[in-house]
């Protein structure tokens, strides 16, 4: 019972990261119609910019935080303006390769950074433990479900609650349509990749505790990203939420039940059979045939 | 036809001669550039005329890499005759996968495939009694042909060479033919095709099919020439950059297949003088031949050959670019 609150907490953990990084490329393909494949080299520059402003600057924590969530809101203005402004009329499979191309510049302008040993982001609950029915839990486990579940409060206050958030909305249901009505189309598509990219940053910054802050760290995170997307719903906030936690828990629950070898396979083999017999996911893509 | 026997020719002339007067490890990569060039011309059954985005194409190779290498090293067989079974059984297995698969479309397609080459890396690593794991295979024996080894890098490049041009005059023919026809009509217009007789389930598993067995011929030929496989020689970045290759040179195109198979082979190579910062580059370079080129080489060379057509806007756009979804 102790070991299994202790995989349920840290598979939680894990899927918040998930989780996060799933919203923030789904907040882009809604609004853009772009699937990002360089998602998860966001979430590593979210880690790295944790380690140049907490590690290199040596910021005090909250300082350090907000510094780097500020790197990311302008890395996401400028991959707007670099890589999705010039490829927007290509087709998809240009963007694709696109997307791919410019994270490996990221990897490896990181690699030439910060060099390819590892660093260790610290927490702000650094060693902290709680004892909770006899199972040892890190409080910042504990603390990034929590982190997750005020960010996906936060997000839906924005998307539902303000005058930006439901223009968003409005551009991600139609863009003429938005267009016609008079919202500013091109400054709310720079802002879903900035909030992407944020939303990215946020996930690099809980993870970079929790594993080694390392160049290589992003294809991994992509990959769970996607089967999150898939197997939620592409398109659907709802979904990339689930779709995070179910990755976060399989990956977990099934390293310690199954087989650590074939930990990976659980969530890769249900996203196939989700795409062939539910396409659509558990939450259904609103908007069919976009792009 | 004319054109096409003389292109045919300047292309193993040109190969030849570079076999006779470049370096050794010039060579080496002429060699990973022919194998990736034999996959490439079958990713373009799958992408280039029935516009599936596979992102899975290097588990194909990888499959018939393994069926060869296990053939040759456990069994003891042949490599001429262990590369049947390779070949074949990597062609079914992309039929029994494709059927189920390839009702899905576009990005859905993309990430299905992307999630099979990953999960093929996964059993690939960990079924170590069959593949040997992370240490993969090794000692897979060269081949020879009527007692003359075709070891070395520039006798197995004159091998690769005759491959090359087999596969290529047999896609040239498929693709003339009623099946290439249909390939291409299912990936402009699926409802139009269906309109017309053709069998749209079917003829995308046969362009999948076909482009896995071109895929299997290139793991065979990379099984027979490095002696050594591992998982991750399969791994589904090998996946993206034979796609990246596809469109670098001119997707719908045998020699934009072989184009940009060689530039992206060569371009990194070229790219070191820039130092460490050389695959940073790369990245960059990629997007702005992306942005700047979006049909390709091929595309770019027939817009300077014919000029004169540039006013009508139909002929910049590739074949079936602009209904793709």
């Amino acid at each position: 019972m102790a070991d299994l609150i202790q995989l349920l907490t840290n598979g939680l953990a894990l899927g918040s990261v998930y989780a996060l990084a799933a919203i923030g490329f789904v907040i882009v393909y809604s609004a853009t119609g772009v699937v990002n494949f360089a998602a998860g080299q966001f979430v590593m520059v979210g880690t790295f910019a944790g380690v140049a402003m907490l590690l290199n600057a040596e910021l005090p924590m909250p300082v350090g935080y907000t510094a780097a969530l500020v790197v990311m809101a302008l890395f996401g203005a400028l991959f707007y303006l670099v890589v999705y402004l010039p490829l927007r009329r290509s087709p998809i499979v240009t963007v694709i390769i696109g997307t791919v191309a410019i994270g490996i510049t990221l990897q490896n302008t990181a690699l030439l950074t910060f060099g390819s040993w590892p660093f260790r982001l610290p927490s702000p609950f650094e060693g902290m433990m709680v004892e909770v029915a006899g199972a040892v839990i890190s409080v910042h486990a504990l603390a990034v479900v929590a982190a997750t579940a005020v960010m996906i409060l936060l997000l839906w206050l924005l998307l539902h609650r303000t005058a930006v958030g439901i223009a968003m909305r409005a551009v991600a249901q139609d863009v003429k349509a938005a267009r016609l009505m008079g919202l500013r189309v091109q400054w709310l598509l720079a802002f879903s990749w900035i909030l992407g990219a944020v939303l990215a940053g946020v996930a690099g910054l809980m993870l970079g505790p929790m594993w080694f802050a390392d160049v290589n760290m992003g294809d991994p995170i992509a990959l769970k990203a996607f089967a999150a997307t898939v197997i939620g719903g592409f398109g659907s906030l709802p979904g990339a939420i689930a779709g995070g936690f179910f990755v976060g828990l399989a990956e977990v629950l099934g390293a310690s039940y199954i087989s650590s070898a074939y930990k990976d396979l659980i969530a890769f083999g249900v996203m196939i059979l989700f795409l062939l017999v539910r396409p659509q996911g558990i939450f259904g893509e609103p908007i069919q045939d976009r792009g | 036809m004319a054109l096409r026997a003389l292109a045919l020719a300047a292309f193993l002339a040109i190969g030849f001669a570079l076999s006779l007067s470049v370096s050794e490890y010039s060579l080496r990569l002429l060699n990973l550039a022919a194998i990736s060039a034999t996959a490439v011309i079958g990713l373009n059954f799958a992408f280039g005329y029935a516009g599936l985005i596979s992102l899975g194409h290097s588990a194909f190779m990888g499959l018939g890499a393994y069926i060869l290498a296990i053939l040759t090293t456990q069994a003891g067989w042949s490599p001429w005759l262990a590369a049947l079974p390779a070949i074949l059984g990597t062609g079914l297995a992309a039929i029994l996968i494709g059927v189920p698969l390839l009702r899905l479309k576009g990005h859905y397609l993309a990430l299905a495939t992307l999630g099979l080459n990953v999960s093929f890396g996964i059993v690939a690593a960990n079924w170590i009694e069959v593949t040997g794991g992370t240490n993969g295979i090794s000692k897979i024996p060269g081949v020879s042909v009527l007692g003359h080894s075709l070891e070395g890098e520039r006798p197995f490049l004159w091998l690769a060479l005759v491959v090359i041009a087999v596969l290529a005059v047999a896609a040239s023919l498929i693709q003339r033919s009623r099946y290439g026809r249909a390939m291409m009509a299912v990936r402009d217009d699926e409802t139009a095709a269906a309109m017309t007789g053709i069998n749209v389930t079917a003829t995308k598993v046969a362009a999948f099919a076909l482009s896995a067995v071109y895929a299997a011929v290139a793991g065979c030929l990379f099984a027979a020439h490095v002696h050594f496989i591992s998982p991750d020689d399969f791994n589904f970045a090998h996946s993206i950059t034979f796609l990246s290759m596809l469109i670098v040179g001119g997707e719908g195109t045998i020699a934009g297949a072989i184009i940009g198979a060689v530039l992206l082979t060569f371009l990194p190579e070229w790219l070191r003088v820039l130092g460490e910062s050389y695959l940073a580059f790369f990245g960059l370079m990629m997007l702005a031949i992306l942005i700047f080129m979006p049909t390709g080489i091929v595309g770019l060379l027939s817009r300077l050959r014919r000029p004169a057509r540039s006013e009508a806007p139909a002929a910049l756009v590739a074949p079936g670019e602009g209904a793709r979804p």
